[in-house]
């Protein structure tokens, strides 16, 4: 995948994921309304690649606006992330360039890369993660599961515990997984279908949608600077 | 400018710690009221705020993954939440009561009957070694049904 792809493929997952976030608004408040009919025809008029760069800018503001509206993000992370792949985005348009495009670009690699060793790291360290403990709590009795039927797992400790280690095991090894392009391809696929699990079990959506929209970085950072001859 | 540049730099600069620890877990619980006047905490019928459903159906979290307004409204009322018991602002105590009093008007209008006033609650769900412990950690200013913020 060229720089060129893959940075216009970041723009049709990112336009799919924005306008996706921002249909969710339309029954909304006025004032949400207010903020998200225009987003939601900045990520269709970026899904079709017009005038990418001025539209990468407006949806920019309109995140920050949307940060000043909530006093902080709506949907935590994947709010988050949204704004690193935009800010990213806006980057590449902005940098004077092809190199300062490419490091523009590999720092949302990078970040990617990041988002699960980092997440890998801090549950290792905890010996409630290691015990399993931690997965159980979760279900037990946190505000995720999605409905109260998934709180019947928090009683299948061993399961749990096989699964915290899974998802530890696989977070941790991701960097090593670069190393390949067979490797790195299963991991963005398992990857993705640890996000439709999170997504499924836990109601969280929006993650699944914005985490992929950064897989393309990925895929260009790896045969420009870890596989190429 | 600082505040929202505050707000913008963990996005840039993540720290991506998911789940790093399993923090003590808000509920929201509200109450109707028939006056202003607030009597004592047992005298009311709090009730949760949203419970989620007993259970989905795997084509039901296949129809989340594309239109899921409600769960992630939930999600933003948790975080105001969070806010508040860090440090309470004016502004996630009205976004808590403005969501309240739109999903009694919207889907709930029969039960609000003669009531007036509402109030909410939030409660602190935590592991003590195998047991869980729930504390109630805050209460909001009782805020008149009929004055819903339309924006």
């Amino acid at each position: 995948m060229n720089f060129d792809d893959a940075v216009r493929l970041t723009e049709i997952l990112l336009g799919f994921a924005f306008a996706q976030q921002s249909i969710e608004h339309f029954k909304s408040f006025p004032n949400e309304q207010r903020l998200f009919i225009p987003r939601f025809v900045l990520a269709v008029l970026l899904m079709i690649g017009f005038q990418t760069a001025w539209v990468a800018g407006l949806l920019f503001l309109s995140g920050l606006a949307m940060l000043h509206r909530f006093q902080g993000p709506y949907n935590g992370g994947s709010d988050r992330m949204s704004l690193l792949v935009l800010f990213c985005l806006c980057l590449v348009y902005l940098a004077p360039t092809q190199r300062w495009q490419e490091i523009a670009f590999g720092y949302l690699a990078l970040q990617l890369v990041f988002s699960y060793f980092f997440s890998g790291w801090v549950k290792i360290v905890n010996p409630e993660w290691r015990s399993g403990r931690a997965l159980c709590d979760v279900f037990q009795f946190s505000v995720y599961p999605a409905s109260e039927s998934l709180r019947q797992w928090s009683k299948s400790p061993r399961v749990l515990f096989v699964m915290a280690w899974g998802v530890m095991v696989f977070e941790l090894i991701f960097p090593l997984l670069l190393l390949s392009r067979i490797s790195l391809v299963i991991a963005l696929i398992v990857a993705a279908g640890f996000h439709f699990a999170n997504a499924c079990l836990f109601g969280l959506n929006r993650f699944f949608w914005i985490w992929i929209s950064a897989y393309p970085s990925i895929l260009w950072f790896q045969l420009r600077f870890i596989t190429a001859n | 400018m600082f505040h929202i540049l505050k707000l913008l730099l963990p996005a840039v600069i993540p720290s991506w710690r998911f789940f790093d620890v399993i923090a003590p877990s808000p509920r929201i619980q509200f109450a109707l009221l028939n006056s202003a006047n607030a009597p004592s905490d047992n005298d009311y019928e709090w009730c949760e705020f949203r419970p989620r459903p007993a259970h989905l159906s795997f084509l039901q979290m296949l129809g989340r993954m594309f239109w899921n307004p409600e769960r992630n409204e939930s999600l933003f009322l948790v975080s105001c939440a969070e806010r508040i018991v860090q440090q309470p602002t004016q502004h996630s105590e009205d976004e808590i009561l403005k969501r309240i009093i739109a999903e009694l008007k919207t889907n709930h209008s029969d039960s609000t009957g003669e009531t007036t006033h509402l109030q909410f609650r939030l409660l602190l769900v935590q592991r003590q070694d195998s047991r869980l412990q729930q504390q109630v950690v805050f209460h909001s200013r009782i805020q008149s049904l009929s004055t819903q913020d339309k924006t």
